[in-house]
């Protein structure tokens, strides 16, 4: 037995495979020894110094030492010592097994020298137990031949473990008898193993054998330092694939021939078959729509919008006093020079205060019969025109405070004014329009007829080509700088005055139109079709509307009963702030030269400042509107005014 | 899987890197339809870079170990050469309706000739006159580089393709199938399917790739709004 000392690495492999899978399987004999140390005797030539331990302390688990090291010896050929202590219990077994070859392969173990045979009785319980375990690991089949490679007692050893790990069981329980033990054993396999089939049926196929050892000795090799949990993946794959063949029943043949028949008439090929991966997919962890994954935006929602991100001055500015401003709804007191000046009509004084020096000066006086209805700065902020309530005209230089020249025509109130170069158009309260050439002394030169009722908004296009009014007959005209007999268009959707006007500065055709208490809408026009582009609901009285240089935004002022400044942006319509402004209704606003501040003017008599369109530091002033009031005061600083 | 021969310096794939590739081909596949039609939600994808993409990958541990399942055993399959085709069906949960079938079609060149036959005869309708005698046109050898770009090809047709396959309203759901010969070795997940086809469907046959030994077709039916 020492000779059988020396141990291949492969053979230390079996050794503690199986000693550990026998130890871990007998709860109730811990051997310490030899499961913690497996390696440890077979090392120490397995076989002698376990067997005198066997004889007194625990048979069983060391017996699986011993098993494997046996099966080494004999499968490595070095020596077939063992074989003969083994193959005589076997017999009965093998004979079981119903394999021939089995019986054939016990044969010659048991023609193999018998010299240990007195050994092996000496502890008959050990006999049995290694009996038992050769019966079911099946030495039968792989090593008919009397050297068997050692490949294959490596497959022997693997496919047949748990048999191994059973009948170690069972040889404790069942004392020491064959027979008992291979019935019991059998029981077990079948129950452990899960494979009743494989194992009883007498002829397993070929194919399905060799791909059964294949598949372990190939985890076995993988396994390498034979950890047990490859070893227990590689038996698993085992029992699935034995599993399967009896899934795969063969039709019967006249079945196949109408199968194939069939199979032809439906153009199904009868060599394939369709195979679905049957376990269930993981739930989704959410419902999806796919319209939102299409559309998604890059950016979360929240921050994606530049215009969110920018962060308006919900505070004025700068707040000043306007006593006396009147609260009427159709005048336009307030207005800011491109020479950064804001004019503002109170009562019967304009007044003008200088944005950058922040003093004020009073402008004018009116006789006291009459009031300041309207006030409006030439394009070039050096003159403003002063619409009264007699209907008469005024035009002042601001900068030599002299009044420049009277206009009569208009026989009621001039509510609105609007320069477009040297022309100045007045709306009145009669819903005329003149537009007036202020360089010569028959200065009207057009009267537009349209409007029925007092005329409260009027805004050139910053190119003068066209003109749009408002009136409180819920109309609004836009007119044709070159006919001016008829509007172009008169639009009827406000159901109210309409005072709020404004071009777009980055879109010639787009006009943008408030209307009063009962409309509230802003509508949106492309003036050289005359369609109605948009509209928003803005929930309360439009009182002016101006668009931003920078942004793709518009700001309302509101009258009742929000009282407040409102961002829009374009062309979403979404609105983007709502400033609480005044106290009371805001009547007229007005933007900086820069496009950055607007001022609103209220019937709370005052002035605030608000900076709703603060450029960010770094942007180029690109605002078309400066550009076009920039070439404006060009030209018109060079005309004359008589 | 790729060795270089000595006398011509592009790496040329042997059948088992030619299996290798086409089952990673379908398990990238797979991936993106998952995505790109919903089934899962897409914050559960990360992207890896692969074929000169950005394909988007489940992250999710059941999906990935569902998936890895699959490949598994599909490449088992595949290096044996017993799949002709790989079939990914979606299907409405709540109807149990397949809505959306991703058919994968493999030719194994010089497998069988019959299932070739067929594509054979429709290929010689476009051959030049004077070889119509010439069996299957022997697959030119090609480098890992141009089968990349023909793979690159399809998965940029599978993600262009949400732009025509109708919306998929409500959960989905997913499921593989795979046309294996009648002897391959199938485990107990796998069972006997029928061919989930869809009723009424529209059928788009998208572009294909091949490999010296491979040639991967792709065919999407969907059905048609109602």
């Amino acid at each position: 037995m020492a000779t059988a000392s020396v141990s291949t690495p492969v053979k230390t492999h079996h050794g503690i495979f199986s000693s550990k899978t026998a130890g871990g399987r007998m709860p109730l004999t811990p051997s310490p020894n030899t499961r913690a140390t497996p390696r440890a005797s077979d090392e120490s030539s397995p076989f002698t110094p376990q067997k005198a331990d066997a004889g007194c302390e625990k048979p069983k688990s060391i017996y699986g030492g011993n098993l494997s090291s046996y099966f080494a010896k004999s499968s490595g050929s070095k020596s077939t010592v063992p074989k003969p202590s083994i193959s005589k219990p076997s017999v009965p077994k093998t004979s079981v097994a119903k394999t021939s070859a089995v019986a054939k392969s016990s044969r010659t173990h048991r023609d193999s020298p018998k010299s240990n045979i007195a050994r092996t009785r000496q502890s008959p319980k050990h006999l049995q137990l290694g009996v038992s375990d050769w019966s079911l690991t099946g030495t039968g089949p792989a090593s008919s031949s009397q050297t068997p490679s050692k490949e294959r007692s490596r497959r022997e050893l693997t496919t047949r473990t748990r048999p191994t790990k059973t009948t170690v069981r069972i040889s404790h329980n069942a004392g020491d008898r064959f027979i008992p033990n291979r019935t019991a054993s059998e029981g077990l396999v079948t129950s452990g193993a899960a494979k009743p089939d494989d194992s009883q049926r007498p002829k397993t196929s070929g194919s399905e054998g060799s791909t059964v050892l294949a598949s372990a000795a190939s985890a076995f090799d993988i396994s390498g330092r034979a950890v047990e949990d490859d070893l227990t993946a590689a038996l698993d794959n085992l029992g699935l694939d034995d599993n399967e063949p009896p899934n795969y029943t063969r039709p019967a043949p006249d079945a196949v021939a109408y199968e194939s028949s069939l199979a032809k008439a439906c153009g199904v090929n009868l060599n394939t078959r369709i195979l679905a991966f049957k376990p269930p997919p993981p739930e989704s962890s959410k419902p999806i729509d796919l319209r939102a994954q299409y559309n998604r935006p890059l950016r979360p929602a929240k921050s994606q919008n530049a215009q969110f991100r920018r962060r308006v001055q919900t505070a004025p500015e700068r707040v000043l006093d306007a006593p006396g401003l009147l609260d009427d709804y159709y005048l336009n007191l307030l207005d800011w020079s491109s020479g950064n000046q804001v004019a503002i009509g109170l009562e019967r004084n304009v007044y003008v205060w200088s944005a950058e020096t922040g003093t004020v000066s009073c402008l004018l006086e009116t006789s006291p019969d009459t009031y300041i209805s309207s006030v409006k700065w030439s394009g070039d902020g050096a003159y403003v025109g002063v619409g009264l309530g007699t209907g008469e005209v005024q035009i002042w230089d601001v900068e030599e405070g002299a009044k420049l020249r009277s206009m009569y025509g208009h026989d009621s109130r001039v509510g609105v004014m609007g320069w477009s170069k040297h022309t100045l158009s007045t709306g009145a309260r009669s819903g005329l329009v003149f537009n007036h050439d202020v360089r010569i002394a028959d200065h009207k030169v057009a009267e537009l007829v349209s409007h029925t009722s007092e005329v409260c908004g009027l805004e050139w296009r910053s190119d003068g080509a066209q003109l749009a009014t408002g009136g409180n007959d819920n109309l609004v005209n836009i007119w044709d700088a070159r006919s001016l007999s008829a509007p172009k268009f008169t639009k009827t959707n406000h159901r109210a005055a309409v005072k709020a006007l404004s071009w777009c500065p980055w879109q010639l055709n787009l006009l943008a139109t408030g209307g009063g208490s009962y409309d509230r809408h802003i509508h949106f026009w492309n003036t050289t079709t005359g369609a109605r582009t948009n509209s928003i609901d803005t929930g309360s009285q439009v009182t002016s509307l101006r668009w931003s240089n920078h942004y793709r935004e518009i700001v309302s002022s509101s009258g009742f009963p929000d009282n407040s400044l409102s961002i829009w942006s374009y062309p979403t319509l979404v609105r983007n702030v709502e400033i609480p402004a005044h106290e009371t209704r805001v009547l007229h606003s007005s933007l900086s030269p820069d496009g950055q501040i607007l001022a609103t003017a209220a019937a709370d008599e005052s002035l605030k400042f608000w900076k709703v369109f603060e450029r960010k530091p770094g942007s180029s002033a690109s605002a078309s509107r400066e550009a076009g009031v920039g070439s404006k005061a060009q030209l018109t600083k060079s005309m004359t005014i008589r | 899987m790729a060795e270089t021969k000595d006398k011509s310096k592009v790496h040329k794939l042997s059948i088992r890197g030619s299996a290798k590739l086409v089952s990673e081909f379908f398990e990238y596949s797979i991936n993106s339809i998952l995505f790109q039609r919903g089934v899962y939600p897409p914050e559960d994808f990360t992207t890896v870079k692969k074929y000169g993409l950005n394909m988007l990958v489940s992250a999710d541990d059941q999906v990935k170990a569902y998936i890895k399942k699959i490949m598994s055993q599909l490449n088992k399959w595949m290096a044996g050469g017993k799949i002709s085709k790989l079939v990914v069906v979606i299907t409405d949960k709540e109807t149990g309706e397949h809505v959306e079938r991703w058919q994968f079609d493999v030719d194994i060149f010089g497998k069988n000739s019959k299932s070739q036959g067929s594509r054979k005869a429709g290929d010689n309708e476009n051959a030049a006159p004077g070889d119509n005698n010439t069996p299957a046109p022997e697959p030119v050898e090609k480098t890992e580089k141009e089968i990349q770009e023909e793979i690159q090809a399809i998965f940029r047709q599978i993600t262009a393709s949400v732009t025509f396959l109708p919306v998929l309203d409500g959960d989905c759901t997913f499921n593989v199938l795979v046309y294996a010969d009648a002897d391959s070795d199938v485990p107990v997940e796998w069972g006997d399917s029928d061919a989930k086809e869809i009723k009424n469907a529209e059928k788009v046959q998208l572009r294909s790739f091949s490999t010296n030994n491979h040639r991967v077709g792709t065919l999407v039916s969907y059905r048609l709004a109602d």
